[in-house]
């Protein structure tokens, strides 16, 4: 057991390094415009992303569950789950840039993580239920989505602000391009994020007999589905591309983050261990 | 009046009426909800009269967030019956969607029209032939995604606030052997036990609730309830959500004489006349031990080493603090007080509420609407002799990067690829 947790913490920290050397390779790769450090930067993302996934497979053999019950287990499965949905969308279009504005987010979350206690403790009564899986589950993925958006939104953003000199392009991704992606990857993020909501509800019915009880973290969960809601409704109703779809999408990141850190360090409710 | 209809069912309602709620929720998650409203004057002096006018100290059931919710789904109402005609008649086989003024065209002189065809049949586009050329539809379905997704958040408000109005909930704690009877709906509750599973350490990994239910002239239903695992009874559902210990307590007399048995809890007492004193029990420890502060404390909920913390009063006055094992006798002038017996009782709650199955079924019923307006989008391809042009309205730009890949694809001369 104790090589497992050995193993396991070595290669998070392996992974963590990968992503950190990737964010700085991305960086590079936007500024100095050459290809290799941009191929570099996918390959240690990626690189990063198998390591990390044994680290989070060895966890799973050690606690014999899903690593979603706390804080630690959440923030390095959300960094999982935002690597993953950067990955899927590099490879599905090869858009190397948006790394350089994706990785930053995941190096900040994993960093996050590194810093909290990583002891392994069995799931509470409350915890013990297959829901967890699919309401943890979708919320990693939902917000990984939502940081590749706010990601790409923030790409947008300083195409902008370059905009003089460079007309509306850096590397191979015009300004178009980000806000297009980001949108679509609010899209998949908020469906998620409904589908966090929804499994949730079924849960608390279960657990406390309530499918609803305004408490924090589900008043915030509702808060940023209503902000993505508006996002929606002005995006295809007022034509409201462009920048103020991309501030849109940065203040939605933000309360998922307040979601997910704030709700636990600023306010007290039912979801206390996450 | 058509004004404030259409204002009424308009788009700029619903986004303030979005951000409404939104921003009151917020006050709610901010502000500790429920106290009295002399705690809010001593904690916020300054805002507590605004805090009681605008009734911040329930949010959630104010009469401002009622109203918000009453506008919202009344705008959510009228923006459905507005805009579902016009979606049903897009949803015929000859609707033809009008391409943007600022639609790419993606014509190329030496596209194999049969080929690229091919492609979009493979990718499952309906081909229709025009005079010129064809038209190629897709995802028709996507049309009504929007007032799909309405429908389900209608159905989910809707049903939850009448749910709610009709909702019955309560608590009960019962120890093994008692009965808690629910006349309305004909049957009763017997606790036949209740127990811990414990891990290999020691900590507690459920709470077991073994129950009978009872009902006239019919054989007893056994069942067993924990957490996460309710127990349904006729329309009624019982939750595990609390336990406790609770000690007997037997106060008798120098004499033999027994002048009270009876259980108590944690954080209870009792009073004797006779001497003015009030037996007081501050806790119960089944595997006692004792901090480095001098706190008593229980390691485990197993029964290892059983302890009770007993405080003394007579008059009002404090007059002594005990440590004691079941059993143990606590002397105080003519009286001896035992603690013994521990036992443990379940805490229920039990809930109905209709609502729930409104929330369920509305809640499928907007994933399915969102999944055909985000991933059943209506896509059109329009091909003449001398344009092909691509029409949605979700995501122009992902159609249009997927159909310019396959004209490439398409190209005389590509075939042998």
């Amino acid at each position: 057991m104790e090589q497992i947790i050995f193993w396991e913490e070595t290669f998070f920290t392996v992974a963590f390094v990968a992503y950190t050397a990737a964010a700085l390779a991305f960086f590079a790769h936007v500024a100095l415009k050459k290809d290799i450090m941009g191929k570099t930067a996918v390959l240690l993302t990626s690189a990063g992303f198998l390591i990390h996934t044994a680290a989070i497979v060895l966890r799973v053999i050690e606690s014999g569950r899903l690593p979603f019950s706390n804080q630690f287990e959440f923030a390095t499965s959300f960094t999982w789950g935002i690597v993953l949905c950067y990955l899927v969308l590099h490879y599905a279009y090869r858009f190397t840039a948006v790394g350089a504005f994706v990785m930053p987010i995941a190096f900040l979350v994993m960093g996050y993580a590194s810093m909290l206690p990583k002891t392994i403790k069995p799931l509470m009564p409350a915890l013990q239920s297959n829901w967890l899986y699919l309401h943890v589950g979708t919320a990693v993925i939902s917000y990984g989505a939502f940081a590749v958006s706010a990601g790409l939104a923030t790409m947008y953003l300083i195409h902008l602000y370059q905009k003089k000199d460079n007309e509306t392009k850096t590397g191979m991704l015009t300004a178009e391009t980000c806000d297009y992606l980001s949108y679509r990857v609010i899209a998949f993020g908020y469906l998620m994020l409904t589908l966090v909501i929804i499994t949730g509800a079924i849960w608390a019915k279960a657990a406390w007999s309530r499918y609803w009880a305004w408490d924090p973290k589900e008043t915030w969960s509702l808060i940023t589905w209503l902000i993505y809601s508006v996002y929606l409704h002005l995006r295809f109703h007022r034509g409201w591309t462009g920048k103020p779809a991309a501030w849109f999408a940065v203040i939605g990141f933000l309360c998922v983050i307040f979601t997910f850190v704030g709700v636990n360090t600023l306010l007290a409710g039912l979801h206390s261990y996450l | 009046m058509q004004r404030l209809f259409n204002f009424l069912t308009g788009l700029p309602l619903a986004i303030i009426l979005l951000v409404a709620i939104a921003m009151y929720s917020i006050i709610g998650t901010v502000l500790p909800q429920g106290l009295s409203v002399e705690v809010y004057a001593e904690r916020y002096p300054q805002f507590a009269p605004w805090i009681s006018a605008l009734q911040f100290d329930h949010v959630y059931t104010s009469f401002v967030f009622y109203v918000l919710l009453g506008l919202f789904v009344l705008n959510l109402i009228g923006c459905t019956l507005k805009i579902f005609p016009a979606q049903l008649r897009r949803l015929k086989q000859d609707y033809v969607m009008t391409p943007r003024i600022s639609a790419e065209e993606l014509f190329d002189s030496s596209i194999n029209q049969e080929m690229f065809r091919s492609s979009l049949t493979k990718l499952r586009y309906s081909i229709q032939k025009t005079e010129d050329g064809f038209i190629a539809s897709k995802h028709r379905i996507g049309h009504i995604g929007s007032s799909v997704t309405h429908l389900g958040i209608i159905v989910i408000i809707v049903g939850s606030i009448i749910g709610a109005i009709f909702a019955e909930e309560g608590f009960f704690n019962l120890m093994p052997g008692d009965v808690k009877s629910f006349p309305d709906y004909g049957f009763a509750i017997r606790l036949d036990d209740f127990y811990f599973g414990f891990r290999e350490n020691g900590t507690v990994e459920q709470y077991y609730s073994e129950v009978s239910v009872l009902r006239s002239q019919q054989p007893e239903q056994t069942a067993k309830l924990w957490v996460n695992q309710p127990l349904s009874v006729d329309s009624l559902s019982f939750y595990q959500t609390s336990y406790g210990w609770a000690s007997r307590v037997l106060i008798t007399k120098n004499s033999g004489e027994e002048v009270m048995n009876i259980w108590l809890r944690k954080g209870e007492s009792t009073f004797v006349q006779e001497n003015h004193m009030t037996v007081y029990l501050y806790g119960f420890y089944p595997n006692f031990t004792i901090t480095s502060e001098g706190e008593p404390l229980t390691m485990t909920e197993e029964m290892k080493n059983p302890h009770y913390a007993v405080i003394l009063y007579e008059y009002g006055q404090h007059v002594g603090s005990y440590i004691v094992e079941p059993g143990q006798p606590i002397e105080r002038e003519d009286f001896q007080i035992t603690f013994q017996d521990s036992t443990l009782y379940t805490g229920l709650t039990y809930r109905k509420d209709f609502g729930y199955s409104f929330v369920v079924a509305g809640s499928a019923i907007m994933f399915l609407g969102l999944m055909f307006s985000f991933y059943f989008t209506p896509k059109q391809i329009l091909m003449t002799t001398n344009s092909i042009k691509v029409v949605t309205r979700q995501n122009p730009w992902g159609l249009t990067y997927q159909i310019k890949k396959l004209v490439e694809a398409s190209r005389i001369g590509k075939e042998s690829n």
